[in-house]
C-alpha cells in the first residue's frame, strides 16, 4: 500500500515534470530574439506594441521578446556570450558596450547605417558616444535614446519662496540653503552619496569646470583645480541643506526623497521623467540643465546612449538589422523617447509636436544640439572604469561628504588610476 | 511562645506557596528583560513587512504611514503589466518539482548513507559538504554550457535540474542525520519478521522520517522559491521566468515602482507564509530531531 503511495507521489512528480517541458518553437520564417536591456511595467508594454507593428509590417518575420531586469543584464549578456547563446538583437548601452565588443560579440553596423534609410538621421553627439566605446571606432550599436543630467527642481516651493531656478552653482548652492527648513522636514538638494555616487560627480565637476576634455594626452584631466572646488561645495551642502541619509544615496533613494515631498532639488537624469511627473505632477516639477561654473561654459558629460546591437551569433542577421532599424525609424523612435521622456536619436523626431509640450526632453535637446555645448564623454570604454568609479571611489567620496578627505586628495587618487588605465588602453590599441 | 506558635504555623500554609511568587517579587525586571529583546527583535523583523504592506495599499505618491484608501492598482500592475501570474505558476512548479526531486533523492541517499558503509563515504561527506561553500555565480558559466548541451535552457525541466543540484548536497547531509536517529533495531526486528529491507523501510522508518522530510522539502521548495540567478540565467523566454525575475521588474534602471515591488513581494510572500503556518509544527520536529540523542 505504501508503496503504492510512493509510485503515486513519483509519478504525480513526472507529471509536474511533463508540465514543465517546454512548449513548441513559433512560425513565421525567420524568427529572431530581441533582449530588452530594462525590461518592466514601464518599457515593456512599449516593445510589445513595436513588435505588433513590425511584425505586422513584415509578416515573414517573428520578434521574440525577453524583458532583462536592468540590473542583472550585463551579466546575461557576459554569460550568452560565453555560452555562446547570444539573441539576435539586443538592447545595450555605451556602459557596457566596451566590455561587448572587447568580447567580439557584435557586429559593427556602419555599412547597414549607410545603405538604409538612417543614414544622415542619427544625431551626431549619440553616435559619436557610441563610436568611442570602440577601439576600432565603428558603430556597434544603433544609437536610439539619449539622456541627459538634469536638476529636477519643485516649481511650486520656488516660486512660494520668489526664487528663480539656479543658472549657476553659486546660485544652487544659495536656493538649497534658503529652502532648507529642517523643523518641515524640507532640504534644499539632495546629494548622491551612495552606489552610483562618483559618475554623477563628475557631470557636475565638468559642468562647473568648463575643461573641455576628460584626458589631455593620457593624462586625465579629473584633478583639476575648478573640479576640486565643485566637489568641496556640494559636500559642504551635507546635513546643511541635506538630509543625513545622503551619504548613503542611490538613485532610488534620492528619487523616493525628491517624491516624497521632502527635497526641492534633485541631480539625476531624463529618466526619472515618468517616476517625478507620476508623483507630483507635471505643474508642480520643472528641469534645468546643470548649472554652469564661473567660466560659463556649457560642458556635458553625457549619459549612456541606449541603442540596440546585433549579435554576431545570430542566424539571422538580416532580419535581426531590420527589427534594429525599425525601432529606430522616425515613428518607432518617437512613439518610443514621448512615451519614456528621452532624447529621440532620430534627428526627424525633433519636428514632432510632442517635443514642444516636454520641456525636459525640449530642453535636454536644446543643449545637445546647441554648437556652444562641449561633450566631454566619460572613459566608459577603459575596461576598469566601472571598477575605478565605483568600487575604488564611491567609499572615498563618502570620506569627502564625512570631512575625512579633502577633495583633491579624493579627486587626484582618482585621476591618477584613470590615466594609468587611459594609457593601458593606448598601448592595448 | 504559644502567640508566636501560632503566627508561625498560621503563616506556613503562604509561605510554602510563596517561593516562586516571592521570586517573581524579588525581580521585576524580568519581564522587560525578557520581552523588551523579543519585542525590539519582533520590530526588527516586522518593520520591513509593514513597509511592504503600506506600499503595496496606498496610492502612488501617498506618504500616509497607513494604507488608506487602500488601493489595489499595485496588484493589477505586478498581476497584468509584469506578468506575475505565470511567473508564480513556473516559480510553483519548479518549487513543487524540486520539492519532490530533493526529497526522494535526499531519502534515498540520506538512508544509504546513515544505514551502510561504504569505501570513500567519509570524501563523498567531505565533498558534499564542500559544496556548499560555492556560490552559485561562480558555476554560472560551467552550469550554462553544460545545460546548453544537454538541451535543459529554456525550460523549467531545467531550473528544476539546477535548483536539485544545488539543494540536493544539504538536504542529503541533513535527511542522513535524520536516519541515523530512528534504531536500526527497528528495521531489524521488522526484517526478523520477514519483511524486505524495502518494506522495513517504508513500514518502519518512512514514518518516523515525516517531520524530517517536511523540513527538507520545505528547505528545498524555498530554495528553488526565491531563486534568482538560475531562472534568469537558464531562460531565455519570457514565458519561463519566475517570481524573482518578475520582481526585479521594479527595479529599472532610471525609475523603481516601489508600489509593484511591494505587490510582488507581497505575492511571493504569501505562500511561503502559507506554507510555513501549515508545516510550522513538523518543521520544529524535523529540526529538533537530530539535536538530543536517545
Amino acid at each position: 500500500m505504501r508503496i503504492r503511495g510512493a509510485l503515486a507521489v513519483a509519478l504525480s512528480l513526472g507529471l509536474v515534470l511533463t508540465g514543465c517541458s517546454d512548449a513548441g518553437g513559433g512560425g513565421g520564417n525567420a524568427t529572431i530574439t530581441f533582449w530588452d536591456n530594462n525590461g518592466g511595467p514601464g518599457r515593456t508594454p512599449i516593445y510589445e506594441e513595436l513588435i505588433k507593428r513590425f511584425e505586422a509590417a513584415n509578416p515573414t518575420i517573428k520578434v521574440e521578446y525577453v524583458g532583462v531586469p536592468s540590473a542583472s543584464v550585463q551579466q546575461k549578456y557576459d554569460t550568452a556570450i560565453a555560452g555562446g547563446s547570444t539573441p539576435d538583437v539586443g538592447g545595450v548601452t555605451t556602459s557596457y558596450l566596451a566590455n561587448m565588443i572587447g568580447q567580439d560579440a557584435l557586429e559593427p553596423l556602419d555599412e547597414r547605417v549607410d545603405s538604409g534609410p538612417l543614414k544622415g538621421k542619427l544625431l551626431p553627439n549619440l553616435v559619436e558616444t557610441v563610436r568611442q566605446t570602440a577601439p576600432d571606432n565603428k558603430l556597434y550599436s544603433l544609437p536610439s535614446s539619449g539622456n541627459l543630467d538634469v536638476i529636477w527642481y519643485r516649481k511650486d516651493w520656488f516660486e512660494q519662496a520668489g526664487l528663480t531656478p539656479p543658472t549657476t552653482w553659486d546660485e544652487l548652492v544659495d536656493r538649497a540653503t534658503k529652502l532648507t527648513d529642517v523643523g518641515r522636514n524640507r532640504y534644499g538638494y539632495t546629494i548622491r552619496g551612495g552606489a552610483g555616487s562618483v559618475f554623477q560627480l563628475l557631470t557636475e565637476a565638468y559642468a562647473y569646470s568648463g575643461v573641455e576634455k576628460f584626458f589631455d594626452g593620457t593624462t586625465s584631466t579629473v584633478k583639476d583645480p575648478a573640479n576640486a572646488e565643485l566637489i568641496g561645495k556640494v559636500a559642504a551642502l551635507y546635513k546643511k541643506a541635506t538630509p543625513e541619509a545622503d551619504v548613503n544615496n542611490n538613485y532610488t533613494q534620492m528619487v523616493a526623497q525628491f517624491t516624497g515631498g521632502s527635497v526641492a532639488m534633485m541631480h539625476h537624469n531624463l529618466g526619472s521623467y515618468s517616476d517625478v511627473t507620476k508623483a507630483l505632477g507635471t505643474d508642480e516639477v520643472g528641469a534645468i540643465t546643470l548649472p554652469v561654473g564661473p567660466s560659463g561654459r556649457k560642458t556635458v558629460v553625457p549619459n549612456p546612449t541606449d541603442g540596440f546591437a546585433v549579435f554576431k551569433n545570430s542566424k539571422n542577421p538580416d532580419a535581426a538589422w531590420k527589427f534594429a532599424e525599425f525601432l529606430v525609424s522616425r515613428e518607432s523612435n518617437s512613439y518610443w523617447n514621448e512615451k519614456v521622456g528621452q532624447i529621440p536619436a532620430n534627428t526627424d523626431v525633433r519636428s514632432e509636436a510632442w517635443i514642444e509640450k516636454n520641456q525636459p526632453v525640449k530642453m535636454a535637446l536644446g543643449v545637445l544640439e546647441d554648437k556652444a555645448t562641449r561633450i566631454v564623454p566619460a572613459p566608459v570604454y577603459l575596461p576598469e572604469y566601472s571598477s575605478i568609479t565605483k568600487t575604488d571611489s564611491e567609499p572615498a567620496y563618502q570620506k569627502v561628504l564625512l570631512g575625512q578627505l579633502s577633495p583633491q586628495e579624493f579627486l587626484t587618487g582618482l585621476a591618477d588610476k584613470l590615466t594609468t588605465a587611459q594609457q593601458e588602453w593606448e598601448e592595448r590599441k | 511562645m504559644t502567640e508566636t506558635l501560632v503566627r508561625e504555623t498560621v503563616a506556613e500554609p503562604p509561605d510554602r506557596a510563596a517561593p516562586p511568587r516571592r521570586k517573581r517579587r524579588e525581580d521585576p525586571g524580568r519581564g522587560w528583560r525578557l520581552y523588551l529583546p523579543l519585542g525590539l527583535y519582533l520590530l526588527f523583523t516586522l518593520v520591513p513587512f509593514y513597509w511592504m504592506l503600506v506600499f503595496a495599499f496606498r496610492p502612488t505618491g501617498s506618504t500616509a504611514l497607513v494604507p488608506w484608501p487602500i488601493t489595489f492598482e499595485h496588484f493589477d500592475t505586478v498581476w497584468n503589466d509584469l506578468g506575475f501570474g505565470l511567473f508564480f505558476r513556473n516559480s510553483l512548479l519548479i518549487g513543487v518539482g524540486t520539492l519532490g526531486v530533493v526529497s526522494v533523492l535526499a531519502l534515498a541517499g540520506g538512508y544509504a548513507l546513515a544505514r551502510f558503509r561504504f569505501r570513500g563515504q567519509r570524501v563523498f561527506l567531505l565533498a558534499l559538504l564542500c559544496t556548499q561553500f560555492i556560490p552559485g555565480a561562480m558555476m554560472l558559466i560551467p552550469l550554462f554550457v553544460i545545460f546548453k548541451g544537454a538541451g535543459l535552457l529554456n525550460s523549467l525541466t531545467g531550473l528544476v535540474v539546477a535548483d536539485t543540484a544545488f539543494q540536493l548536497p544539504l538536504a542529503l547531509i541533513l535527511m542522513s542525520g535524520f536516519v541515523r536517529n530512528v534504531p536500526v533495531e527497528l528495521e531489524e526486528a521488522a526484517m526478523v519478521d520477514g519483511c524486505t529491507r524495502l518494506r522495513a523501510f517504508f513500514a518502519i522508518t518512512l514514518p518516523q522520517l515525516r517531520p524530517a522530510l517536511v523540513a527538507v522539502g520545505s528547505f528545498a521548495f524555498i530554495g528553488a522559491w526565491n531563486n534568482f540567478l538560475f531562472a534568469l540565467m537558464f531562460a531565455s523566454r519570457q514565458d519561463k521566468f519566475t517570481l524573482p525575475v518578475g520582481l526585479s521588474y521594479a527595479l529599472g534602471e532610471f525609475n523603481t515602482d516601489f508600489g509593484a515591488l511591494a505587490a510582488g513581494g507581497v505575492v511571493a510572500a504569501v505562500p511561503v507564509v502559507l506554507v510555513f503556518a501549515v508545516v510550522q509544527r513538523f518543521l520544529v520536529q524535523g529540526l529538533s530531531a537530530g539535536a538530543v540523542k536517545g
